[in-house]
């Protein structure tokens, strides 16, 4: 019973890292190459550290556009035209954020996991860009392909 | 199965409905915040002049929704307009949202030395908070 106990954990741990991001970039290492935005446009990163709710991993949109996904450990970016801007992810409720990007002005969208009725739900958040490039250090780059 | 397991395991069982109906109603209501209390603001009308407050004190401000919201303490405010209930201030020192069902980014509506409440910049909406909160500034 016990080693069909560990066995189940297990399987279970490498199903969640499997569900992680892994073999991209680091921010650490990459946010030192990285090309400014086109004059025009500015950033708005996403990003999401939380590993709950793992095999949760809705579409991110902007202004209804799928531009990623929310993979736990991953980050990616998208340069936009200044103007009003709306994040939704769509799990078992959708909880949008509005805000305003500003040229001069990068945005820093994490994308948090809460406890749903029968699911998680993503969620996004707006965070101050000192304490938006520290969480993201150890998140792994997945690119605007990852977006199902 | 013993006389005296069954009973107490009879015994346990208010408790565990207990449990499992505070869990239920823990995961619903976390589905179900209230959205930002919100009312057109009118039209933003801009700023003649440059001006700026400093918020000298750490400001906690409890929304209707049961979230709240936090301005920290010696951040600097610019003046983008001013709405019909008060004059609107923006921050590149902090990021300011009000949350409920949905999350806002807000800027400071001021009048006087009272915050009276949220300008939602997306929806052109005014947040009033209730009641308002006095706040320590420097001008």
């Amino acid at each position: 019973m016990k080693s069909l106990v560990q066995r189940l954990a297990s399987l279970s741990l490498i199903a969640l890292l499997a569900a992680c991001a892994t073999g991209g970039p680091k921010y650490k290492e990459m946010s030192q190459s990285l090309t400014t935005p086109q004059p025009g446009t500015e950033r708005i990163w996403f990003y999401r550290t939380s590993v709950l709710g793992a095999a949760v991993q809705p579409a991110v949109k902007l202004n209804g556009e799928v531009v990623g996904s929310a993979v736990p450990g991953g980050f990616f970016y998208v340069d936009r035209a200044p103007g009003d801007y709306t994040v939704t992810t769509a799990t078992e409720l959708e909880k949008k954020l509005t805000f305003t990007l500003e040229q001069g002005q990068p945005r820093y969208v994490r994308l948090d996991i809460s406890m749903g009725l029968f699911v998680g739900h993503v969620y996004a958040v707006l965070v101050d860009e000192e304490k938006a490039k520290k969480e993201m250090d150890s998140t792994t780059y997945i690119g605007k392909t990852a977006a199902k | 199965m013993s006389i005296s397991s069954g009973r107490r395991h009879l015994e346990e069982w208010p408790a565990r409905l207990l449990c499992s109906v505070l869990m239920l109603s823990s995961l619903l209501l976390s589905s179900c915040a209230a959205p930002v209390k919100q009312q057109p603001a009118g039209v933003l009308q801009p700023a003649q002049a440059p001006k700026q407050i400093l918020v000298l004190e750490e400001v906690e401000v409890r929304l209707s929704t049961g979230y709240k919201t936090t301005i920290r303490p010696q951040t600097n405010w610019a003046l983008a307009g001013t709405i019909a209930q008060g004059e609107v201030y923006k921050s590149r020192d902090q990021v300011l949202t009000v949350e409920g069902y949905d999350v806002h980014e807000a800027y400071l509506v001021v009048s006087g030395d009272e915050l009276m409440g949220f300008y939602l910049p997306v929806e052109h909406n005014f947040a009033p908070i209730s009641p308002t909160k006095h706040l320590r500034i420097a001008r």
